[in-house]
């Protein structure tokens, strides 16, 4: 059970803050396509800052103790926080990096009036393109890791023994799950989630912006600035796909980044689509997709309750059945809610002040 | 004339894009590097780190061409040590020589590939090192365009050409080398991720290997090993979330060791090893370099391959009528081009000297290793649990 939440949530995680990145942006009126390619770029841009920190002594002295406690010769110390610490800052990098790309998407579409979707499809082209040429330049092949052979796991992953509990020892079913080999990135990303949410929602800056993606005609006679809030819908986007792109590589990818991101950005559109554009249903999306696709990878193994059978292994069903079951279950659920799922009215239609 | 603004940024946009993709069939002529170090003295440098991947000749001819496999040429492992292996052979003996890269990457189709090849003979090549198994077609062609041309073809066959060199590995060798330390070290539960889903061939030998000698080692020891085994999530030679998933769920559930045999499915690999505190065998080149996980690496001297074929190929050394023909060339242990390495491994249980005893063995002949890895199956002491 505890493996099967901890990958589950490393699946869902990366697609729920992208699937609400898309939410900001096209409830602000945009269409935004991007988004993978605005991950890739966090990712890349993420990745290229650990590197750079790693270079800081403070940073490489606290990884040395890290890595001699793990090794059972240090003292316990409190050098893994400066490490998260680091983490945090990568994060923020990320944002910024998504931010800036997001920025041609919304001077295309905002000030030029640009078609959305093909605004969107060329940083998708150009992201990976871009990325790996940089990366090319900067370590001569295609992946970009951690300087000195370093995994992501071995700076960033918290472990139990941190909190002074000795490696052998038990924590509880919740200590263990939530606290024992797990990315502080995927706690801050859920708090972001519901924070995001909560200013989409229950601000007045919410109010506006979603107000620009129903009617911006309507928006703009109270003296609303469009133009203002689809630029800040597009760029919240960017910042939170962008980070969406560096937890992806940090959790998944052990740090490195290689010009892709398997997708995922596709799959948050297809989680914000299927969450009918609304926070909450859009969390429980991704969770559901995550929590088949961890069991589609990794079904044989899959020991729910510990009694050392593996049930769905077990029962003889032909493996194709299980990786069917995310998208399976996805047209299921879409079939049965898109009678009520409405797209912002105003969303991929460039706005001007004129129209009625 | 907003219209006309809008039409003309995304044209900007997307022309930006091909700035990325251009050029791909043509040598990345990076002109910044100083063409002083081509001239190196003959057997001086024997880093190929040392020599530029690029140089600019006087006559504007490049006597030795590259072309490579799928995947870029610093790929850390299969592209970028044969290239290593050209780089040294023309630095010895003072050559010019130059890469090609098949245009549209991964999606590479066989007119690339020979475009390539065109473009390489074109520029006056006299021998065209080709990487990879997937040139086959192209290569045939090539060679009947460019009769005068000769041509080697690294984990290839034989196509019947006079003028085409073939070479192929016995993977199963030190695939074998692998299991058995592995199984030596200690470990009773293996993994094995294999890449090309399958139909790669060089993968499918490294596989069976590492179960004979995992066997082998554990008929020995008198053990009982069981490994999981796959062909998933690593068709395409990539990471993959899904891929990390699985080696997690092998190692939560006792997995001790996973064999990555193929590409960047390593990083996968190796990510959910660093979470689980287990371990990690490379393979091709040593990979203990790229992460401390990393036990030890079942290494294919493609380099070496390259440069010997290359001296057959100039008449410096050996008779290149047996690469070539009807002939292909059969590189194994008895030929030092498949081993561990034994410098950088960090196996505590077993020593470098039973390393060498086992590997006199197989040069002998006195362990057999079998190449048909159709009869893949579970032996009397290896479990086999085959996942897909």
């Amino acid at each position: 059970m505890t493996f099967l939440i901890q990958q589950t949530l490393l699946f869902a995680i990366p697609l729920m803050i992208v699937a609400l990145a898309g939410v900001f942006s096209e409830r602000s009126g945009i269409i935004n396509l991007a988004l993978e390619g605005i991950m890739i770029m966090g990712a890349f841009v993420g990745v290229l800052a650990v590197r750079i920190l790693q270079g800081v002594p403070a940073f490489q002295q606290a990884a040395e103790a890290v890595s001699s406690f793990n090794a059972g010769t240090g003292e316990a110390s409190s050098a893994w926080v400066t490490l998260q610490g680091m983490e945090i800052l990568c994060m923020l990098i990320a944002a910024v990096a998504g931010a800036i790309f997001s920025l041609l998407l919304s001077y295309a579409s905002i000030n030029m009036k640009a078609d959305q979707t093909i605004g969107g499809t060329a940083l998708n082209l150009l992201a990976p393109a871009i990325s790996l040429f940089l990366i090319r330049i900067i370590v001569n092949q295609n992946t970009m890791g951690m300087a000195g052979g370093a995994g992501g796991a071995s700076w960033f992953l918290i472990r139990k023994t941190f909190f002074g509990v000795g490696a052998n020892e038990d924590m509880g079913f919740l200590g263990n799950t939530f606290l024992d080999k797990t990315y502080l990135a995927t706690y801050l990303t859920i708090l972001l989630f519901v924070l995001m949410s909560v200013i989409l929602y229950k601000t007045r800056f919410g109010l506006r912006v979603r107000s620009c993606g129903e009617n911006p005609q309507a928006a703009a006679s109270l003296g609303i600035n469009v133009y203002k809030m689809r630029y800040a819908g597009v760029t919240i986007s960017g910042a939170l796909a962008g980070m969406g792109g560096f937890v992806y590589a940090l959790t998944t990818q052990g740090c490195t980044t290689n010009g892709d991101v398997a997708g995922f950005g596709f799959l948050a559109l297809a989680v914000m689509i299927f969450g009918n554009w609304k926070p909450l249903n859009i969390a429980l999306g991704a969770l559901l997709f995550g929590l088949f696709k961890c069991i589609a990878a990794s079904y044989a193994t899959l020991d729910i309750n510990a009694d050392g059978h593996f049930l769905l292994n077990e029962i003889g069903i032909s493996s194709y059945i299980y990786r069917l079951l995310p998208y399976v279950i996805t047209l299921i659920v879409l079939a049965l809610t898109s009678k009520s799922s409405r797209a912002p009215k105003a969303e991929g239609i460039p706005y001007d002040k004129g129209m009625r | 004339m907003k219209k006309i603004l809008a039409l003309m940024l995304v044209l900007a946009l997307v022309a930006a894009l091909f700035v990325g993709c251009t050029g791909e069939t043509k040598p990345s002529g990076n002109e910044s590097k100083p063409a002083d170090t081509q001239s190196a003295e003959p057997g001086k440098s024997n880093n190929p780190d040392d020599i530029p991947d690029t140089m600019t000749s006087a006559d504007g001819k490049y006597e030795v061409a590259f072309v490579t496999d799928v995947g870029q040429l610093k790929d850390k492992s299969f592209n970028q040590g044969t290239y290593d292996g050209v780089k040294l052979f023309a630095a010895a003996n003072n050559k010019s020589y130059k890469y090609y890269q098949p245009a549209n990457g991964s999606d590479a189709t066989d007119e690339d590939r020979f475009e390539a090849m065109k473009a390489a003979c074109d520029n006056g090549a006299k021998v065209v090192v080709c990487a990879g198994f997937m040139q086959g077609t192209a290569l045939a062609q090539a060679a009947e365009a460019y009769p005068d041309v000769k041509f080697v073809f690294i984990d290839g066959w034989s196509l019947g050409k006079d003028n085409v060199a073939g070479i192929v590995f016995h993977e199963e060798q030190c695939g074998y080398l692998a299991g058995y330390a592995a199984v030596k070290e200690g470990y009773t539960k293996l993994g094995f991720c294999g890449g090309g889903g399958g139909t790669n061939d060089a993968c499918c030998r490294y596989g069976y290997g590492y179960v004979q000698g995992a066997n082998d080692a554990a008929k020995e020891m008198g053990v009982k090993v069981e490994m999981n085994y796959t062909w998933l999530y690593g068709a395409s030679f990539s990471a993959s979330p899904e891929m990390q998933t699985l080696c997690a769920g092998w190692y939560e559930n006792g997995t001790e060791v996973i064999f990555s045999c193929g590409g960047s499915i390593f990083e996968s690999i190796n990510s959910a090893a660093d979470a689980a505190g287990k371990k990690v065998i490379g393979v091709d080149v040593d990979q203990s370099l790229v992460s401390k996980n990393v036990i030890t690496s079942a290494l294919k001297g493609i380099g070496e391959a390259a440069q010997q074929a290359l001296e057959a190929a100039f008449g410096i050394k050996g008779d290149w009528g047996e690469w070539s023909g009807a002939n292909c060339k059969n590189l194994g242990a008895a030929e030092g081009s498949v081993g561990l390495p034994v410098d950088t491994w960090s196996l505590k249980n077993w020593s470098v000297d039973d390393y060498n005893a086992l590997f006199e063995k197989i040069v002998k002949g006195e362990v057999v290793i079998d190449a048909d890895f159709s009869k893949l199956a579970s032996t009397d002491n290896v479990d086999l649990k085959i996942v897909e």
